[in-house]
């Protein structure tokens, strides 16, 4: 990508990064506190992101879709303009805690095609690694809680509905707090993931320039990544609580283990 | 000392029976004046709507019995009408009663916690009459230990046992603390006004109301200070309401599948708890298949009453094992006191003949120079000393093991004779 490109896009990273930070103020504190700055700054990004794309395409001659990083960047454009025209017709300001995050790392992934000098030291590169490891961990042990929280909830749930009162229940947390526990679980689980969603990508790219592409590892970060975000949409745009919720959290445990346990069985196989 | 307890209960005499017995809460002091002065050491009086009872203690050469003649003879002039429904337990009995009493475990609504609290305010009254201070004290203030650790050890008092408190049980399971949620009351019954009471106590503080008859919405409104709604409207106010009390007399439901459906989905799937204790119900049962919505009618809340009232008399056989256990413990501390006089006797007489006997023995050595006496009989103390505390040991260690026994009394009996003890 031409250096002049690649600073528009990144300064559209740098706008959209304040769409991040308003989706992690929504879900941890769940008010919308910083919305009309990032729409703001999001539909700037997107002015910068379409310079970036244009300028792209003029210097190549031709549509910029020519690797995996013009393709990312063209598909964050395009889901911010759709996010844009679709708050423009119906006010969907919830759709925010989908979109503002997943065009950020988009874009972020994106801006980092070309390569760029190597760690200054041993120390800087591990300390930055571990950062990620222990965040990611985190995210993973606050989705795992969540699961648990969700099955205690369920029971709970059946209880109440079939108008059965045993002792044995009675040692569960009321309903209402299990659903706090949940949402708060994700909220901090999703925030944990993300910033080590970026943490590693950075990282990755500093690292292998752009091969890292199909690490596995990275690539299991990006799905359970994904998974929360779904989680974290369902949860604060639809409204869903309680069952549905639960259940969701429970799949989303599962996923996330099958994933984890897909990737360490096939890269086994393939050392073998 | 003796212990005496008697009186009448739920268990033995009508209501009008106990009224007659009762002795108001500022005739206590003089009442118990009046048994301490007919020769009780010790007197207390619980008297509450369920149970009027005297426990006392008298000396060991008297007999408690006519104490409380006497005294109903004074109090009560028409006593003759308790008989067969009086009830006087003694020494064991006694104790094992006031244990049971204070965990509330005779009480009418086994488990209700008020008994405790009058049972400790009798007590206070009492010994600001200068009315216990002995033995009656001891088995008072462990009958309070007794119920706090039957509440600690078991369950006996954490399940409503009232419609209305089941209601409030519910509401807790499903919100957590009750503090900021809101109420709605549907109607003018007095179960949903009861049940809306407690749900206020417990901390919720947004209470709306609707009524057909807007005066009558006004009306209960003001009891909790909250807001009359119009009945006409009350559907659009219901997705701000976490809690709803249906106890409308509607010949039909008033709170269809659609109602609540579309009231959820306003409330973004925020729970809702709905207690429908009107006759005929007042919402459609099939409410209760949304999810977040939770219906409970009269009959779920009084299967909910009843499974507790079940869940609180397994409780019980488990407190009365505990009851039982402390008695024992009780008893045998007891005994233990009674046996301390004979065992200071005891070793009293044998400290006695060891100090004669050395004096005689050193008596009989004139050849120890005045240096050397000080020194022998320091080590003669010693070695007698030893043999004493061996012999004493299996005696005094018997008389206690055998205090708290069926036969205890026959063994102090036989161990003050054999060592010509004196009483």
């Amino acid at each position: 990508m031409g250096e002049s490109s690649l600073l528009w896009l990144r300064v559209a990273a740098g706008l959209y990064s304040l769409g991040l930070l308003d989706a992690i103020v929504t879900v941890l504190r769940r008010r919308e506190g910083l919305f009309r700055i990032a729409l703001g700054a999001f539909g700037l990004g997107a002015i910068f992101q379409l310079v970036s794309i244009v300028e792209q395409g003029l210097v190549q001659h031709h549509f910029p879709v020519n690797d995996f990083f013009e393709v990312m960047s063209l598909c964050a454009w395009l889901v911010t303009i759709v996010f844009l025209t679709v708050y423009w017709r119906f006010k969907a300001e919830s759709l925010s805690v989908f979109v503002f995050p997943l065009v950020f790392v988009m874009t972020l992934v994106a801006a980092l095609s070309n390569p760029v000098s190597r760690w200054s030291s041993e120390a800087v590169r591990s300390t930055w690694l571990t950062v990620h490891i222990v965040l990611a961990l985190f995210g993973y042990a606050a989705l795992l809680f969540t699961a648990v929280a969700a099955v205690v909830y369920l029971m709970q749930e059946r209880q109440l509905k079939r108008k059965q009162t045993r002792s044995f229940y009675r040692l569960f947390p009321p309903l209402g707090m299990l659903d706090e526990l949940i949402s708060q679980s994700l909220g901090a689980g999703f925030v944990a993931i993300t910033v080590s969603i970026v943490i590693i990508v950075i990282w990755a790219h500093i690292s292998y320039g752009t091969s890292w592409i199909d690490n596995g590892l990275i690539s299991t970060s990006f799905i359970t990544w994904g998974i929360y975000l779904a989680l974290i949409f369902f949860r604060v745009s639809a409204g869903w609580r309680g069952r549905k919720a639960a259940i969701l959290a429970i799949i989303a445990l599962c996923c996330s283990a099958v994933t984890w346990i897909a990737h360490f069985r096939l890269e086994s196989h393939l050392l073998q | 000392m003796k212990l005496l307890l008697a009186g009448v209960s739920h268990k033995t005499a009508s209501v009008e029976l106990r009224e007659k017995l009762a002795i108001p809460e500022n005739g206590l002091a003089e009442a118990l004046r009046d048994l301490q002065n007919l020769g009780a050491s010790e007197a207390v009086i619980l008297s509450t709507c369920n149970r009027v009872e005297i426990a006392l203690t008298v000396p060991d050469h008297e007999e408690p019995a006519p104490v409380i003649e006497q005294f109903l003879n004074s109090w009560k002039s028409s006593e003759n009408a308790f008989e067969g429904h009086f009830y006087s337990l003694e020494a064991r009995a006694a104790i094992q009663h006031l244990f049971r009493v204070a965990s509330s475990l005779d009480s009418m609504v086994v488990g209700e916690p008020q008994i405790l609290g009058q049972l400790k305010s009798a007590y206070a009254i009492a010994k600001n009459e200068g009315a216990v201070g002995g033995l009656l004290e001891q088995v008072l203030t462990r009958a309070f230990g007794v119920a706090k650790r039957v509440r600690t050890e078991t369950g006996i008092g954490q399940m409503a046992v009232s419609v209305s408190y089941a209601a409030v049980e519910l509401a807790r399971t499903i919100f957590g603390s009750l503090n900021g949620h809101s109420v709605m009351i549907i109607g003018s019954g007095k179960m949903g006004e009861l049940a809306a009471k407690h749900l206020h106590r417990s901390g919720a503080r947004r209470i709306f109301v609707t009524n057909r008859t807007w005066e009558r919405a006004e009306e209960m409104a003001a009891l909790f200070n909250g807001r009359a709604v119009e009945y006409a409207q009350f559907l659009s106010v219901l997705p701000e309401i976490d809690i709803v009390i249906a106890s409308s007399g509607a010949p039909h439901y008033i709170l269809s599948r659609d109602d609540m459906q579309r009231t959820i989905a306003v409330r973004k799937n925020k729970p809702m708890f709905l207690i429908d204790i009107g006759v005929p119900r007042n919402i459609d049962p099939a409410v209760n298949d949304i999810e977040g919505v939770f219906l409970y009618d009269v009959d779920d809340l009084e299967g909910v009453v009843s499974a507790n009232i079940r869940e609180r008399s397994k409780q019980a056989e488990q407190a009365e094992t505990i009851v039982l256990d402390e008695v024992e413990r009780m008893m045998a501390r007891l005994k233990l006191e009674e046996v301390t006089p004979t065992i200071v006797s005891l070793q009293e007489r044998w400290e006695n003949i060891r100090a004669a006997e050395v004096t005689r023995a050193l008596r009989r050595m004139p050849n120890l120079t005045p240096e050397q006496r000080p020194e022998v009989a320091a080590q003669m103390d010693a070695m007698t000393k030893a043999i004493i505390n061996k012999i004493a040991h299996e005696p005094i260690s018997a008389l206690r093991r055998n205090a708290g026994q069926p036969d205890g009394d026959q063994f102090i009996d036989a161990v003050r004779k054999v060592f010509h003890l004196q009483d």
